[in-house]
């Protein structure tokens, strides 16, 4: 998306404690005239106090540090960008303060405690030794409106629209009045919420209407990783034109999508019998319903363009199981084997946490190796264990060499390789989910 | 060190800008598939190759030549091209393929502000063009496989600058007649410039296809590309031109670089436009054969097809066209997919010799079966 900067506030100041009065005014007046209410504009702030502190305390005291207030239309954004040397580099881990072999403390304080303020709070490596942490706060919208939808008698030709507000709150209500899905995104429960995503760029939607201008489905779409696409649907309401309906939109959402800068598509939510023939399925990810109850999700994939092949780094340990997959899904990748030949291993690593606290999901990543990588995936679980997060995945990027040496670690503390997702990375992502039923 | 801070430095419509990777070497290509042999039938190149004058002028090429520069301005090949048509060698602008005189014409007439119209399911490069020079491009879909005339002079406005057409359109082979043609330019009344990217132009044996350049003396807002990468068989050596008034070209050749057309191309260009051995006939012969085939084994198999004019045709399949592209990879056959035309579930193969086609078809069948 580009840079709007009428939509930005920035703050340029040292790491120190006595400017934190400065920080959290600016972000609160900030999120209060990006128009989330006063709630979210405190927890907001109160995240940024966590941060704030912490960073000027036991990260990068003293140094300097960009703080940049986005109006994400739907949200408040913040973003911390400071540099950090490698001394340091431990406590950027969420669960820094989390000891993962004693049971007394739970992490009550710095980053850990902010994510419990915000919706979404991630770290990612921006250059050398700098470093991005980013939290979100959504605005509050009101719920879907308990109206009753009359069935839909869909006549005749049906055309595929970018529709206006209103078409978008026709589109999300009627899903929500629908069978209930426990893969379907919170924000399918607000239509006003996704009336504003689509407003600030961060998704599209499409909608099939017909020739009374019924809405008859709909798909949503944005970026997930810088060259992927993740799909929400294509959603259909009127049953019995079912295949028809759901080809128009994954084609039109195809047609607006095949010249950007995405090279494949991913739905990890499900999508209609119909459709599946044109994607691939790249795995499972075991999710539970609110009962606790198991539900084995499939994952889809297609690519938007020829595959250019790669080369791909593993754990000798991982090699078949890569070979096997890659071999299913005719994706022409060069394997080579990473191992450890006993070289010194030193400092803390850093995994980056994606908490979707809405979803009960945690995305954990590596960004810096370390002599701790053990220890610190125990922390992590224990930490997110806490936290009750349900579903915990860990991604590798394939294409970094030393992400390899993490895969033994993780099968070692119950993960288990789930899916590959072609290009969501440097290369490849490998996608690790922890099973639930260990200790 | 200091990196440069690429966020202030580069405009947003070149950062959003995904560039395009061409495929890898074939080479790298069967090491990647594991393939021993790998038939092309992904980018309309001639099978034949170049007409045996120009494979001449190639063997021979005088190795010191490579130390000195060729003609900047392609001079002998403008006069060989303004001869065959009849027009002012000044009219005529080469350059290092076709693809290099779409860049010249944005520049030449697009500013900031500006649009151009295009359709849909064409030939991407002049959207990629205006896309990442901060052009708007205006995709205009087609209709029944065509360019919809109504469609694109609906869509022009004041900031409108160029309208660039495929005839024959590359991927569905369709194409506008000289009166469509003619109308459509009666009705822009000159307000735009036209351009009728007909590079498949040789190949076209339909009597009411209009040749663009012998109508350049009634619209002088035309231009018409013509390329030797495609019937004449040097794609290698990117040679490519251009055809406009007098007036107009001046206006373009002033946003040209000279001398990116080799001294090798330049030559085989020649030779090519001097054939007389009938490589033209030849290879639409083996054009019709490879269609006539490969049409009648797709009826045979259920598989829809959609084929016109030009060396190629496009097939719908029940698959991903992406993940078809990969299984045929392993088979050795490289394809078009075509979710970058806008086509999910559709490839485009280029016609060849019958070797290529028929197994081309043995591996179509193994991956659907």
């Amino acid at each position: 998306m580009s840079q709007d900067y009428t939509r930005i506030v920035t703050l340029h100041l040292a790491a120190q404690m006595p400017l934190l009065p400065v920080v959290t005014q600016c972000v609160e007046t900030a999120a209060r005239v990006f128009g989330l209410g006063r709630e979210e504009s405190l927890k907001l702030s109160l995240a940024t106090e966590e941060i704030f502190s912490y960073l000027s305390g036991k990260v990068c005291q003293g140094e300097n540090i960009d703080i940049r207030c986005v109006n994400g239309i739907y949200c408040s954004r913040v973003e911390f960008r400071f540099p950090v040397s490698v001394l340091d580099m431990g406590s950027l881990n969420i669960a820094a303060s989390v000891d993962y072999e004693n049971e007394d403390d739970l992490a009550e304080m710095g980053l850990a405690l902010a994510s419990r303020s915000v919706d979404y709070l991630n770290i990612t490596a921006e250059r050398k030794n700098h470093i991005c942490l980013t939290i979100i706060k959504d605005k509050q919208y009101p719920p879907v409106a308990e109206e009753y939808f009359a069935p839909l008698d869909i006549q005749g030709a049906i055309t595929v629209e970018t529709p206006d507000p209103e078409g978008v709150k026709r589109y999300v209500s009627r899903l929500a009045q629908g069978p209930p899905d426990p893969r379907r995104p919170q924000f399918f429960q607000y239509p006003g919420q996704v009336v504003d995503m689509a407003a600030s760029g961060e998704c599209q939607v499409l909608t099939a209407v017909d020739v009374k201008g019924e809405c008859a489905g709909g798909v949503l779409f944005h970026f997930w990783r810088s060259r992927i696409i993740e799909v929400f649907g294509p959603h259909v309401f009127a049953q019995e034109r079912e295949a028809e309906i759901a080809g128009m939109l994954l084609d039109a959402c195809i047609a607006k999508s095949a010249r950007t800068k995405a090279i494949g598509l991913v739905n990890l939510t499900g999508m209609p019998l119909s459709l599946q023939s044109q994607f691939e399925l790249l795995g499972l990810i075991e999710n539970y319903t609110m009962d606790g109850v198991k539900i084995d999700r499939p994952s889809f994939f297609r690519l938007l363009h020829e595959d250019p092949g790669c080369r791909i780094f593993a754990d000798r340990k991982l090699k078949d199981y890569l070979q096997r997959e890659y071999k299913r899904l005719f994706l022409a990748r060069e394997i080579r084997e990473v191992h450890d030949n006993g070289e010194m291993k030193a400092g803390a690593s850093i995994f980056a946490t994606e908490m979707r606290r809405e979803r009960e999901l945690a995305i954990l990543s590596p960004l810096w190796p370390g002599a701790d990588l053990d220890a610190n995936v125990k922390r992590h679980l224990r930490f997110l264990r806490g936290e009750t997060v349900n579903r915990i995945l860990f991604a590798l990027d394939l294409g970094v060499s030393w992400h390899a040496s993490i895969m033994t670690v993780l099968m070692a503390n119950q993960f288990r390789p789930a899916l590959i997702i072609p290009f969501a990375g440097q290369a490849d992502l490998l996608v690790f989910q922890h099973d639930r039923t260990e200790p | 060190m200091i990196e440069p801070n690429l966020e202030l430095l580069v405009p947003a419509y070149v950062r959003e800008f995904e560039p395009y990777i061409p495929s890898k070497p074939d080479p790298e290509l069967q090491k990647l598939y594991g393939c021993d042999r790998l038939y092309r039938l992904n980018n309309n190149e001639n099978p034949l190759g170049p007409p045996p004058g120009a494979q001449e002028v190639i063997r021979r090429f005088p190795p010191p030549r490579g130390a000195i520069y060729p003609s900047g301005d392609s001079y002998y090949l403008r006069r060989e091209i303004a001869a065959c048509h009849d027009i002012d060698p000044d009219q005529i602008l080469v350059g290092n393929g076709a693809n290099e005189v779409i860049f010249d014409v944005i520049k030449a007439f697009c500013g900031k502000g500006d649009n151009i119209i295009t359709a849909d399911k064409t030939f991407a490069v002049y959207e990629w063009v205006a896309v990442f020079s901060g052009i708007e491009a205006r995709i205009i879909p087609l209709r029944e496989e065509r360019f919809d005339d109504r469609g694109m002079l609906k869509s022009i406005d004041d900031a409108t600058k160029v309208i660039f057409l495929c005839n024959p359109n590359n991927p569905t082979g369709a194409y506008w007649s000289r009166d469509t043609l003619k109308n459509f330019l009666d009705e822009v009344e000159g307000k735009q410039i036209v351009v009728v990217d007909e590079a498949y132009f040789e190949f076209v044996e339909a009597e009411d296809y209009p040749d663009g350049i012998s109508m350049l003396k009634d619209y002088p807002n035309l231009i018409v590309f013509r390329t030797f990468s495609k019937m004449y068989g040097i794609a290698g050596l990117r040679v490519g031109y251009l055809a406009g008034d007098l007036k107009v070209v001046d206006m373009i050749r002033r946003t040209c670089v000279v001398y990116s057309v080799n001294g090798i191309a330049q030559e085989a260009a020649l030779a090519c436009l001097r054939d007389d051995t009938g490589h033209i006939r030849r290879t639409r012969e083996l054009v019709r054969e490879s269609k006539a085939f490969l049409s009648a084994e797709m009826a045979a198999m259920g598989v829809p097809v959609i084929v016109g004019e030009g060396n190629y045709m496009i097939l719908k399949l029940p698959l991903s066209d992406t993940l078809a592209y990969r299984k045929l990879m392993h088979e050795g056959i490289m394809i078009r997919p075509m979710t970058g035309f806008r086509y999910p579930n559709h490839i485009r193969v280029t016609m060849a010799q019958m070797e290529a086609m028929e197994a081309f078809v043995a591996a179509l069948k193994k991956i659907l079966s």
